[in-house]
């Protein structure tokens, strides 16, 4: 075929796991300007691969085949979507003197040059300057997945660019939108505070942890672990193998988790299925039963632990006169008595390790702390770092590590190996950079309220200490507070808290500019006052960094093809900004930062390839140790040969985060600094909520919410493209597709809904439309729909409504429950919240009024 | 040439459906004469993950079965056509020609395996073709190249048969080049519980026996109580048996026809 001869190959990121590294890229094949077809990369047989050896259950290694997410290879087809921005473009009834903030998501667009558009984003920051006498007043959200480019589809340039503006123009600070440690969170606000691990958000370091798994342990319990949904995307396949190697090695996998998810579906021995949110009591009952049998392991909790006797008080019942026993677990988890009962017999008396993906939707709802702390309490109960105990965190195998990987591989590949973006500070950070800050969770907040008050910046690599200082937005009392958002990401109302809350925030009339830079006009973005449009990886040449992999490597990423209409790299519309407001020197082209961050890894300095070498060769893929060197490797950092994990602690019983050193049933640092917090006490305790199944609020939502991430989506990204929507949506009466939503036939039964059904989901936040899926894979009581839908604004009779189903828009935010008081601990609450759901006749939905929303400006080309 | 194979291994697939969107990015916009016209952008899956929901909450998993062409010997499709447009290559793969494909649709009911799709647009009969244009360049079908479980294998016919290896409707005796590996088959299964002492009953002896044969099986509760007797070969109905050490015995009858569930089965102390 004439078509064939003309075909070249590119190695194309990952175009939606974002924060500048990627797992291994696409070869796309391009003819001319269209993208053909993307195969899977195959790791070159002259790399060494891994190998993990035990005693008995064989040798462990990965394929050479690398497979990506279906949303990779579909995404072709969103690179000339309908809703591509295609030019810069004004609201067409936007001025600076006349903002018309209420129109925001309602009016169209008119197209502008890119000239225009950077002279008139010049101005507005002169403005503001001039106006207000610093940049505070202009919040900046650039914290987001993005593609997965290493510099230029990075979402964190905005930061960059007014870092830059006060450090060489002196126009003072800007508002840094901090990102907390969302798909982590309740390990974060939890389980630091029993065990430390600051460096991966409270989840214990991961070195060289498969090999002691492996060779020992014989029950592994998946935690609301599934690495089926999003697991390609973020870890690329490795993901999927792991839970094979389980598989191989005659590991027995208990699943609890309120839905069959996909991994347990055809992974798992056994599926418990638990009530959403109420993992802490589950643990609580299986603590009942081991200190009634007498079946923990009594001289670890003695030399490793400290405070065991206060939460030995608490299951029992000493201190607020309610036993924790399995009988009270049932009612609490839904779980029968007796099953927990032999869980718990199961976890002590075989070696059991723990495991999740990211955490799994336990630890993102109301007291996300309360299960990730119970869980740590459980896990030292028996012997946390032995033989076979581990915390396991399947997938990414480069994060989490202290000084190995978890995977056989050179510490000189992981520390120096890969070029890794320094922007990463901006968003997953030790602290802010600006010293005027809002966490993401209080977004809408912090415009929306005069003045809020929090504890902790929620930066992800902050210190657990951090959880105890109080900060305050507006920093003072005669600041003029958030007048400008700039915003490269798109997702917060689909990925955080109370989405209506935010659109509303972008209505208020203090708002005088919304610049939104972003290849396509969806959510949020439709609020913007400008627009910038942004590439896709397609579209200009990048490093491809593989760091999410267990085998690490670099790409040269070649453009494949030419930009859609104006559209410049994310760098590149910040480089244009910059260069009017004459930071010339701050931004110098891409290909020189390219160059230079390759220069600093050793492919160039050991393995002398240079630049142009690269190139030419297209990629750097590290071999792997072998089995004895990594065994030399493992005795250097103090590990035995089978040792990993928490081995050393199981060992030493000290050197851990914490104070104490230990294991902490009782928070030396809550003690100190928040003793009285009955929410989080200094000893976790079973807390009711406003959430919970059995307050009064019930009666009218009596369902809850089990929201976790979407297995063909990555979070907010690739929602609407047609052959994902084939994949996840129900196609309603209507033929509109339709945002899951998995319901029991019980509680379909008792509402009349039935298969294809249009359902609203609703609570005093607002509604979202949704389609039914009545499955037994979900229990009764509860109703699971993923987090990410693309937001469709409609009418249903009179009411505005989300037609696309984005559950977030009626997900808590933190400040609900503190009211105007300080928000102790300002959580990301998206999942185990309570609704109501009901059939509904599409009939009465009316795109055509308050449906105007974010449409108009398809006409633009 | 020899004659080519597919084997399609049911306890492999985890459902990713990496097969049935490959196969989209692979024939969507790009068309591959003789042997294919472009795919419609959606509504057709050439490769259709079908995902079968087995048994009742607690006990409960899913099979997902890759469901494709079978690429039939004796395919009842090829006979079924007026106009002589389906045909069979020299390595097997049968082929819907586009030219000759004058969109009568009489191809679709004749195949026993419900994977032939109509173009409206084209106005004519499309399915998969095996990747013959890759087969031909001694590339794996795209599907195949896109499992990351080897769940879709290809190879020379024969090469792939073992004793686990079978057909998919073998009464239709259209002779297909696909083997299965792990086809569902009904299961009985149960939770056995002591309700008195509230505990679940590890190791009880299950037998199930189909009534009026000598077809039997045996299982033991695992360590949550939980009993599968799988892969039943035959319908029921059964006689399901259960009995540990200090209970009364209890009998259940039931047919299993499909996955069956005796919910929580309560046994009685002496």
């Amino acid at each position: 075929m004439a078509e064939k001869q003309a075909e070249k190959i590119v190695y194309v990121s990952h175009p939606a796991s974002g924060l500048a590294r990627s797992n291994f890229p696409l070869e796309t094949h391009i003819s001319g300007d269209r993208i053909v077809r993307s195969l899977p990369f195959h790791i070159p047989e002259d790399t060494r691969l891994y190998e993990i050896k035990t005693t008995n259950r064989g040798t462990y290694t990965r394929p050479r085949k690398e497979v990506q997410m279906p949303l990779a290879i579909a995404h072709k087809q969103r690179v000339h979507s309908e809703n591509r921005v295609r030019y810069p473009m004004v609201r067409e009834d936007w001025s600076p003197k006349n903002p018309n903030a209420s129109m925001r998501g309602i009016s169209g667009y008119k197209r502008i040059g890119w000239d225009e558009a950077t002279d008139i984003i010049a101005g507005e920051l002169k403005r503001i300057h001039e106006t207000y006498g610093s940049m505070e007043p202009v919040f900046v959200q650039a914290d987001g997945h993005g593609h997965s480019g290493y510099m230029q589809s990075l979402h964190f340039w905005g930061h960059y660019l007014f870092d830059m503006i006060q450090k060489h123009l002196d126009w003072g600070w800007w508002t840094q939108q901090v990102r907390n440690p969302d798909s982590w969170e309740g390990y974060y606000w939890g389980a630091k505070h029993v065990w430390g691990f600051n460096g991966s958000l409270g989840e214990p370091y991961q070195d060289a942890v498969w090999d002691d798994v492996l060779e020992n342990a014989e029950v592994v319990i998946f935690s609301g672990c599934d690495p089926e949904a999003t697991g390609l995307g973020m870890s690329g396949g490795i993901a999927l193998e792991m839970p094979k190697w389980l598989k191989k090695a005659g590991i027995k996998i208990i699943s609890i988790s309120p839905d069959l998810n996909y991994a347990s579906a055809v992974h798992a021995d056994k599926w418990i299925p638990i009530k959403p949110n109420t993992d802490a009591a589950l643990y609580l009952a299986v603590a009942h039963t081991w200190i009634a049998e007498g079946t923990y392991d009594k001289a670890y909790v003695a030399s490793h632990t400290i405070g065991f006797e206060t939460f030995r008080a608490h299951v029992m019942g000493e201190d607020d006169g309610i036993e924790k026993t399995p009988a009270w677990g049932e009612k609490m988890t839904g779980i029968p008595s007796a099953t927990i009962k032999a869980l718990a017999r199961e976890w002590a008396t075989r070696k059991t390790t723990l495991s999740v993906y990211f955490g799994g939707p336990k630890v993102r709802g109301t007291l996300s702390h309360l299960a990730s702390r119970m869980e740590a309490y459980v896990l030292a109960m028996q012997g946390i770092g032995s033989p076979g105990r581990q915390f396991l965190r399947i997938g990414a195998p480069s994060f989490y590590k202290k000084d190995l990987a978890q995977v056989p591989r050179y510490p000189e590949v992981d520390f120096k190996g890969l070029a890794l973006n320094p922007m990463i500070e901006y968003a997953i950070g030790h602290a802010p950079v600006s010293p005027s800050f809002v966490p993401r969770t209080l977004a809408a907040e912090a415009i929306l309220n005069d003045r809020i008050e929090w504890k902790s910046t929620t930066s992800a690599l902050a210190k657990t200490e951090d959880q105890f200082k109080t900060y305050q937005f507006p920093p003072s009392p005669d600041h003029p507070g958030i007048r400008m958002v700039w915003n490269e990401n798109g997702s917060q109302p689909g990925s955080w808290g109370n989405g209506w809350k935010w659109l509303n925030a972008l209505r208020s009339r203090q708002i005088e500019c919304v610049v939104g830079v972003h290849p396509w006009l969806e959510n949020d973005l439709g609020f913007s006052d400008i627009i910038l449009p942004a590439q896709t990886t397609y579209e200009h040449s990048d490093l491809v960094i593989v760091q999410r992999s267990d085998i690490l490597g670099m790409f040269y990423q070649d453009q494949a093809i030419d930009p859609v209409g104006e559209s410049l790299s994310d760098f590149e519309i910040h480089r244009q900004i910059g260069l009017k407001l004459g930071l010339d020197e701050a931004f110098p082209p891409a290909e020189d930062w390219l160059k230079k961050a390759y220069e600093g890894t050793i492919a160039f300095s050991k393995h002398g390839i240079n630049w142009d070498e690269f190139k030419e060769r297209k990629y750097v893929i590290y071999d792997s140790p072998t089995w004895d060197e990594w065994v030399d490797i493992k005795k250097e950092q103090g590990f035995s040969e089978r040792g990993g994990g928490m081995s050393q602690f199981w060992e030493k019983g000290e050197g851990l985060e914490t104070p104490s050193g230990k294991i902490e049933f009782v928070s030396s640092l809550i003690s100190e600094h928040d003793p009285d917090n009955e929410e989080r006490p200094p000893v976790a305790k079973w807390v009711l909520h406003e959430e919970s199944p059995d307050r009064p609020k019930a009666l009218d939502y009596p369902l809850i919410v089990m929201s976790n991430h979407a297995r063909y989506r990555f979070h907010v990204q690739g929602d609407d493209i047609p052959w994902i929507q084939e994949l996840q949506k129900v196609q309603g009466s209507d033929g509109y597709p339709y945002e899951a939503c998995w319901i029991n036939p019980t509680d379909a039964a008792a509402r009349n809904i039935e298969n294809g059904d249009v359902l609203k989901v609703y609570n005093e936040r607002g509604t979202v439309l949704v389609g039914a899926f009545v499955t037994e894979r979900i229990i009764a009581g509860a109703i699971s729909v993923d987090h990410g839908a693309k937001m469709d604004i409609v009418a249903l009779k009179n009411e505005q409504v989300d037609r696309g189903g984005s559950i977030n828009l009626i997900s808590p935010t933190p400040q609900e429950k503190y009211g105007d008081g300080e928000i102790k601990i300002p959580e990301m609450n998206v999942t185990g919240f309570l609704v109501q759901v009901e059939k509904i006749d599409p009939a009465d939905i009316n795109p055509g009024t308050l449906g105007d929303i974010a449409t108009s400006a398809e006409g633009d080309d | 040439m020899e004659n080519r194979e597919f084997l399609i291994d049911v306890g492999a697939c985890t459902g990713c459906n990496l097969c049935a969107i490959s196969c989209k990015d692979e024939h969507v916009e790009n068309s591959f004469a003789p042997w294919s016209a472009p795919q419609p952008e959606t509504g057709q899956f050439w490769v259709d993950v079908k995902a079968l929901e087995r048994g009742k909450l607690p006990r409960l998993s899913v099979s997902y079965m890759p469901t494709f062409c079978q690429h039939c010997a004796d395919a009842p499709c090829i006979p079924a056509c007026p106009d002589d447009a389906i045909k069979t290559r020299d390595d097997g793969l049968v082929w819907i020609d586009p030219k000759a494909c004058t969109g009568c649709g009489e191809c679709g009911p004749a195949c026993p395996y419900d994977v032939i799709f109509f173009n409206e647009d084209a106005n004519i009969a499309q399915k998969c073709t095996g990747c013959a244009h890759r087969v031909d360049e001694g590339l794996l079908p795209r599907c195949v190249e896109a499992c990351p479980h080897e769940a879709i294998l290809f190879g020379d016919e024969g090469a792939l048969q073992d004793e686990r290896s079978e057909i998919l409707k073998p009464e239709k005796k259209a002779a297909p080049r696909a083997l299965w590996r792990d086809l569902p088959k009904p299961w009985i299964a149960g939770g056995v519980v002591d309700a008195a002492r509230d505990e679940v009953i590890p190791g009880a002896a299950v037998t199930v026996r189909r009534l009026e044969s000598d077809e039997t099986y045996d299982a033991f509760t695992d360590s949550f109580g939980d009993f599968y007797v799988r892969n039943l070969e035959t319908d029921g109905p059964y006689r399901v048996e259960i009995s540990a050490n200090g209970y009364e015995n209890e009998m259940r009858v039931v047919e299993a026809n499909k996955d069956c569930d005796l919910g929580t089965i309560t046994l009685k102390r002496i």
